[in-house]
């Protein structure tokens, strides 16, 4: 059960992996388009360059969807995957199952290749046919055809669902959904929670919802800022590498790189992942809740302008940013002299379970 | 101890190089030689050779998902983990690492 869903996981990150530089160069793109001519830029085709750029931009959206379901496809399945991953994610696309369509299409294509590999015995002198011709046909005609006639529907009829609960969201429940959200950026500095909730919020901004987005967008530039933050208030709290770490993790988290915050959180766990999940959850709560929203997935600082409410939104960066340096410096003791020394300590390390196989 | 290995992420822009440092470090600590191939969203950087898997007693793999050319481990002996053990505990690691390899030998 355990290497089963570690297995899923791997597929589906995968997918993410590839994903992203085409939802971010896609979504930026789009993104500068509607920052100087709004909305309305979808309209304007031979009135403006600017178009272009949003064209651009918004083609390379549409191959999202595709691009997931082909990387997990190939997960699973190696090479052949690729080609009816890429059809298949279209096909999602085409009926509206999204995101989450996507995914579940993979799947499908990625297993039902498997098991095409395995038990479909050509003759040999046909082997060669069946990564270019048997394959791609087969897996494209059947899991084709089942999302069309069965499966697309009811995963298109839970995203439509999702999207409207969401669009209809008010107040109190905006909050607590932000906050959630929040919480998950704020909880692992882009380890596998903040993966959890990036990928919910990147398959709401595929099927055309940007609030969740923002959310994640201010909450994962929250804890650089909160710990440089607290850096400047108790400098003293901080060891001298611990300062350069921070410095470093400061400007990784300008580029919404959150990961920079890890080796600070290793030191202090408990007081530097409590603030920063303090911070994130109320920041996320509040940033949701104003309806600021954010079609770029990745970028961090740079593409605060881009947002449909720039200032809030760089307000609410510098608002989870104090929270957290405030409570952190409260709460963290200062520095003792032995602290300084530092290194590797290798007596000390616990033991990893680890399994030695041949490959 | 001859150590060669792969670190993949699943964004592949911080983890993959935080693991490639940490064990890189470690090892060095620890008197072991280490190299370990990053397999970022940039592509490949610091490229195993066909020598150096040749020479290395084991392959230590720290991958949160599916990398490129596993076949030149063939036939080696092969740790996997995520990138998140190998971030957290590389000492502990190639620890448990030595001992799983000293037990084989006998």
């Amino acid at each position: 059960m355990k290497k089963a869903l570690s297995e899923f996981k791997k597929h589906v990150m995968t997918g993410i992996s590839f994903m992203i530089p085409v939802v971010v160069a896609g979504g930026i793109l789009q993104a500068i388009g509607v920052a100087v001519y709004g909305t309305g830029i979808s309209q304007m085709e031979g009135e403006t360059l600017m178009w272009y750029v949003w064209k651009c931009g918004n083609l390379g959206m549409s191959l999202v969807v595709p691009v997931i379901c082909a990387a997990i496809a190939y997960s699973i399945a190696d090479r052949p995957a690729i080609a009816p991953g890429l059809i298949l994610g279209f096909v999602c696309t085409y009926i509206n199952a999204g995101f989450i369509g996507g995914i579940a299409a993979a799947f499908l294509v990625g297993y039902f290749i498997l098991l095409l590999k395995k038990y479909l015995k050509v003759p040999k002198a046909m082997q060669g046919l069946m990564p270019v011709l048997i394959i791609p046909l087969l897996s494209t005609l059947v899991c084709g055809f089942l999302f069309f006639t069965v499966l697309g529907k009811p995963i298109a009829a839970l995203i439509a669902a999702i999207v409207e609960a969401l669009t209809n969201m008010q107040g109190g429940s905006k909050f607590t959904l932000g906050a959630i959200l929040g919480a998950l950026c704020g909880v692992d500095f882009g380890g596998p929670m903040s993966k959890t909730a990036s990928t919910f919020a990147n398959g709401l901004l595929v099927d055309g919802v940007a609030g969740p987005e923002a959310v994640k967008l201010v909450c994962c530039m929250v804890p650089s800022v909160g710990l440089a933050i607290s850096a400047l208030l108790g400098r003293k709290k901080y060891t001298r590498v611990e300062r350069d770490s921070i410095k470093s993790a400061f400007v990784m988290g300008i580029c919404m790189i959150t990961e920079g915050c890890i080796p600070l959180a290793m030191n202090d766990p408990l007081r530097v992942i409590g603030s920063s999940v303090i911070a994130t959850t109320i920041t996320g709560g509040v940033t949701y809740a104003l309806g600021i929203e954010n079609y770029v997935t990745a970028g961090g600082w740079f593409i605060i302008p881009l947002s449909n409410k720039p200032l809030l939104m760089a307000a609410m960066v510098l608002m989870g940013g104090v929270i957290m340096g405030v409570i952190l410096t409260l709460w963290k003791k200062p520095v003792k002299d032995e602290d300084e020394t530092g290194g590797i300590d290798i007596e000390g390390a616990a033991d990893v379970e680890i399994t030695l196989e041949n490959l | 101890m001859k150590i060669v290995g792969v670190s993949a992420c699943s964004a592949g822009i911080a983890h993959t190089y935080i693991v490639q440092e940490k064990l890189e470090q470690a090892a060095k600590a620890m008197g072991h030689a280490c190299k370990i191939e990053t397999q970022g969203s940039i592509g490949v950087e610091n490229q195993l050779t066909a020598e150096e898997i040749a020479a290395a007693d084991a392959v230590l793999l720290a991958v949160d998902i599916k990398v490129n050319g596993m076949e030149r481990f063939k036939g080696k002996p092969t740790v996997k983990v995520s990138t998140e053990v190998a971030t957290k505990n590389p000492v502990g690691l190639l620890k448990s690492l030595e001992k799983a390899l000293a037990e084989k030998k006998q």
